[in-house]
């Protein structure tokens, strides 16, 4: 077995570790979800020397019969889908000088590597789908309140449950109902129904018309040839019209980023996190000077546009109007979940980028990424991303989007297309 | 003049609004408080069901629409005060809105009745500014009325009133004046200043008459009143320009997308409202016929004084109960008050003795002083040896009564005359009797 130390050592994919694992079986969170005696930064400089006092939900629920090995490496807050703006830049087990893909980069990266490790990250956009497809491993992306959000730190807050990465898709489904159920710690997890798994069988798929338009090569035959061969196993695909999509992402990109100016406004140098700042200034400036020296530049970037948007009249044509977009968008998938499972897309454009090129990305063409991943974080719904393919030795993913507390259509559709479709491992020597 | 408040009351729960640090009886400076009410990252909200059936209580008493289903907002301001730099409050859907409370017979609308949450408090010492987060997250009301209020001093009357039936409304106890907040709004001409956070009443009254009268002068030297935001300077009495009006906009409010949506009626329809104390002054004006000023004055000193009030109308009639409440009863509640439920049975024996003429006026006065007060009891045991006193006194004075007393019962009235005369009602003649005969009795043994 990979020991996770040199595993960390070549790939870069922990913020923190335990010292060594007392059990056999082993599980990672992202920095952004916290447990006593790992430092929580999100990613973020801003949050070093965090140490949070208490447990998540999802740790509380895993450390019964699963050893905490580490935290994640992140973009910063979740800002991000190359993992190229957090503290620590995670390399890709296929080829290291290329990214993880983001948010969630080095939980990707730690399911990919370690053997039979579950991996736990967050996803407010895609932050599950993207790393899962450029590491060539499964992302499951739960239902919006399937799963307790108590101990995330929140960038987002109406988006982004709890979900699983994995190498194989039969971890997806031991581990969901275990992170899965009611909390009432945090009220949007109670009204959640009960999980059920084996029921559902995938029969049917959407695919959004023109979905591979402007994708690479390798991503578009790796998606066609899946395509056909889930028609060869007897699935009935169907291309539908989805115009909502083009919406969502603008929407989408003005509600992450009003919600993140929120949630990141208690962040100012007191109570916890950076506190080396100038105790002479008036409380404004003492605030400013750590905002402005430790967050990153695309964090402060969404705070200025989430802030834009809901200043005067800007918080009913921009905000308010995003809501309604959300509604819309959410009416559109289920249409489409009238007459079928699940709604099947890439679930990135591209492969995995070098992390040189990634880092000098401009923003939109980094959020522009996301635009198969995004939409359904946007609305709430489960997906799961699965490798379907490989493009110059680089895996590719798809994504299966169901309906709202259907995610057992989507552990079906993962182990279906595991017993077709050939997984594989990256070449990893230590 | 039109003066316009926006009232902070805490409510008075168990716990606080979001997590369950307890609301009351810290003694030391951050110690009720917890990662949540900290707003330590990863954190969230609960809500405190409680803190909602209270605003729907005050939103009834206001005679608010309360909607069906309800969200929280966030809104947005640094001050260090505030842990995560947004308060937890209520923006679209208020817990009431559009009411109105009538002092006296005069409307004064209300605007809405929102549910938020306090921040922290923070205490300047030298060059150090220090945060308590006791207070963090504790639930608050905060009501806001249209500009209907048209003196400081009606100012006053409409919070003493509010504050009244808010705290018999919601069982709140009654811990001195300081617990009521207020922004104050008030016009002399067109334009308006808003004084904020005056603490208690007076201080109400004392900024809206400062600012009032600054207001005029300014006006009647030819000067503009600036829209701004004052603050009162209790020491000095006076108010100064704070800082430029905020705008509501200002705040960025956003859907608190922690809490979720808030199914309110369902809570409504599990809280049973009580009758406010103006409604309890109407209806005893015009059921049971009681001017409304004694009507007033009757509820103000306490609504379980007009509970038993009522139940004695019940049994000795209006007039009657009218003359014992207001006198003895009201004079002494006080003490009555501890125990009011326990002493109601004896005081309508003893006002229904007198109403079926079995004692008098005097006797029935000091028959319920004994009842009501502990201190009483000790008197009256005092008093009944003094009573001892007074007859031994009287029997030696008559000597030969002890001797008619073998033969006949009817001679301790000499004794009992002479005692009630001499001790002009002080004590219950069913006492002196007993007392009497008592003593005699022991005489001829
Ligand atoms: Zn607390």
């Amino acid at each position: 077995m990979t020991s996770y130390h040199d595993a960390d050592k070549k790939y870069n994919m922990f913020s923190g570790t335990a010292a060594a694992a007392d059990k056999k079986r082993t599980f990672s969170i992202s920095d952004d979800i916290v447990a006593r005696n790992f430092q929580a930064t999100a990613g973020s400089r801003m949050l070093e020397g965090y140490f949070p006092v208490f447990d998540s939900a999802v740790v509380s629920r895993m450390t019964a019969e699963n050893s905490l090995i580490g935290t994640t490496n992140m973009d910063e807050f979740g800002f991000g889908m190359f993992s190229v703006s957090g503290t620590k830049i995670p390399k890709n087990p296929f080829d290291p000088e290329r990214s993880c893909g983001g948010s969630c980069g080095g939980a990707a990266c730690a399911a990919s590597v370690l053997e039979d490790h579950v991996a736990l990250g967050t996803s407010a956009g895609g932050s599950i789908s993207s790393p899962a497809a450029f590491c060539g491993v499964f992302g499951l992306t739960p239902t919006f309140g399937r799963v307790s959000r108590y101990g995330q730190i929140d960038t987002v807050s109406s988006m982004g449950p709890v979900g699983i990465f994995a190498s194989k898709s039969e971890l997806l489904k031991k581990y969901l109902p275990v992170i899965s159920g009611k909390d009432e710690r945090d009220p949007t997890s109670t009204a959640q129904p009960e999980l059920k798994i084996g029921k559902k069988k995938l029969r049917s798929v959407a695919v959004p018309k023109g979905v591979t338009d402007g994708v690479s090569d390798g991503v578009r035959k790796a998606f066609d040839d899946s395509v056909n061969m889930l028609k060869s196993m007897s699935v009935n695909v169907e291309y539908v019209d989805m115009p909502i999509l083009r919406h969502a992402m603008p929407a989408h990109y003005i509600l992450c980023a009003t919600e993140a100016t929120t949630n990141l406004a208690g962040y100012c140098g007191m109570r916890c996190g950076q506190r080396d700042g100038d105790l002479s200034l008036p409380f404004n400036d003492y605030f400013a000077s750590f905002r402005s020296k430790y967050f990153g530049a695309e964090t402060k970037l969404r705070i200025i546009i989430g802030t834009y948007a809901t200043m005067g009249e800007n918080r009913r044509t921009m905000y308010l109007r995003s809501l309604g977009v959300r509604k819309l968008a959410i009416n559109s998938y289920n249409g489409i979940f009238k007459d079928h499972d699940a709604v099947l897309t890439p679930s990135m454009p591209y492969a995995a980028p070098k992390i040189a090129d990634a880092v000098i990305m401009s923003s939109v063409d980094s959020y522009m990424a996301s635009r198969f991943a995004a939409p359904p974080a946007f609305c709430g719904l489960p997906s799961v991303s699965v490798p379907c393919g490989y493009s110059d030795g680089l895996p590719v993913g798809m994504q299966f989007t169901a309906c709202h507390w259907n995610e057992d259509v989507l552990l079906d559709a993962a182990d279906l297309w595991e017993r077709s479709f050939i997984v594989k491992a990256p070449e990893v020597s230590l | 003049m039109r003066i316009g408040l926006e009232i902070h009351v805490q409510l008075p729960t168990r716990s606080k609004m979001f997590c369950s640090c307890p609301a009351t009886g810290a003694e030391g400076p951050n110690e009720h408080i917890c990662p949540g009410c900290m707003g330590m990252p990863g954190t969230r909200p609960s809500l405190n069901r409680a803190a909602v059936e209270t605003g729907i209580k005050i939103a009834r008493l206001l005679n608010c629409t309360v909607p069906d289903v309800a969200w929280f907002s966030r809104k947005v301001y640094y001050y260090p005060d505030i842990c995560r730099h947004y308060q937890i409050t209520q923006y679209e859907t208020p817990i009431g809105s559009k009411g109105v409370y009538y002092l006296g017979d005069k409307p004064i609308r209300i605007t809405r009745a929102h549910l938020e949450e306090d921040p922290g408090s923070m205490r300047i010492s030298g060059n150090n500014a220090l945060i308590d987060y006791n207070r963090s997250g504790m639930p608050l009301v905060e009501i806001v009325t249209e500009p209907d209020i048209s003196s400081p001093a009606e100012a006053r009357e409409f919070l003493k009133a509010l504050l009244r039936d808010i705290r018999h409304v919601t069982d709140l106890p009654d811990d001195g004046e300081r617990s009521i907040r207020a922004d104050c709004n008030i016009s002399v001409g067109t334009e308006r200043c808003e004084v904020k956070n005056v603490t208690g009443l007076k201080n109400v009254e004392r900024a809206l008459t400062y600012e009032a009268v600054r207001q005029t002068k300014v006006i009647r030297s030819g000067g503009k009143i600036v829209r701004e935001t004052r603050h009162y300077d209790e020491e000095r009495k006076v108010t100064t320009s704070a800082r430029k009006k905020e705008f509501e906009s200002d705040y960025a409010y956003i859907g608190e997308p922690h809490l979720g949506m808030i199914n309110v009626k369902k809570i409504a329809d599990s809280v049973v409202t009580k009758e406010s104390p103006h409604d309890m002054i109407l209806r005893f004006r015009n059921e049971l016929g009681v001017d409304e000023k004694i009507a007033a004055q009757i509820v103000g000193t306490s609504v379980e004084m007009a509970k038993l009030f009522e139940n004695l109308v019940k049994i000795v009639g209006t007039e009657s109960s009218l003359k014992w409440v207001t006198g003895p009863i009201s004079a002494n509640w006080k003490a009555l008050e501890k125990n009011v439920s326990e002493k109601t049975g004896p005081l309508t024996d003893v006002i229904a003795m007198h109403a079926k003429g079995k004692i008098n006026d005097v006797e029935c006065s000091i028959r319920i002083k004994e009842l009501i007060t502990g201190e009483d009891r000790k008197t009256t045991e005092r008093a009944a040896d003094d009573l001892d006193v007074i007859i031994r006194k009287a029997i030696e004075d008559n000597p030969s009564v002890v001797g008619d007393y073998k033969k006949s019962d009817k001679a301790a009235n000499r004794i009992i005359g002479a005692v009630m005369k001499s001790t002009g009602g002080v004590f219950s003649s069913s006492d002196i009797v007993e007392a009497t005969k008592r003593i005699l009795n022991d005489m001829i043994k």
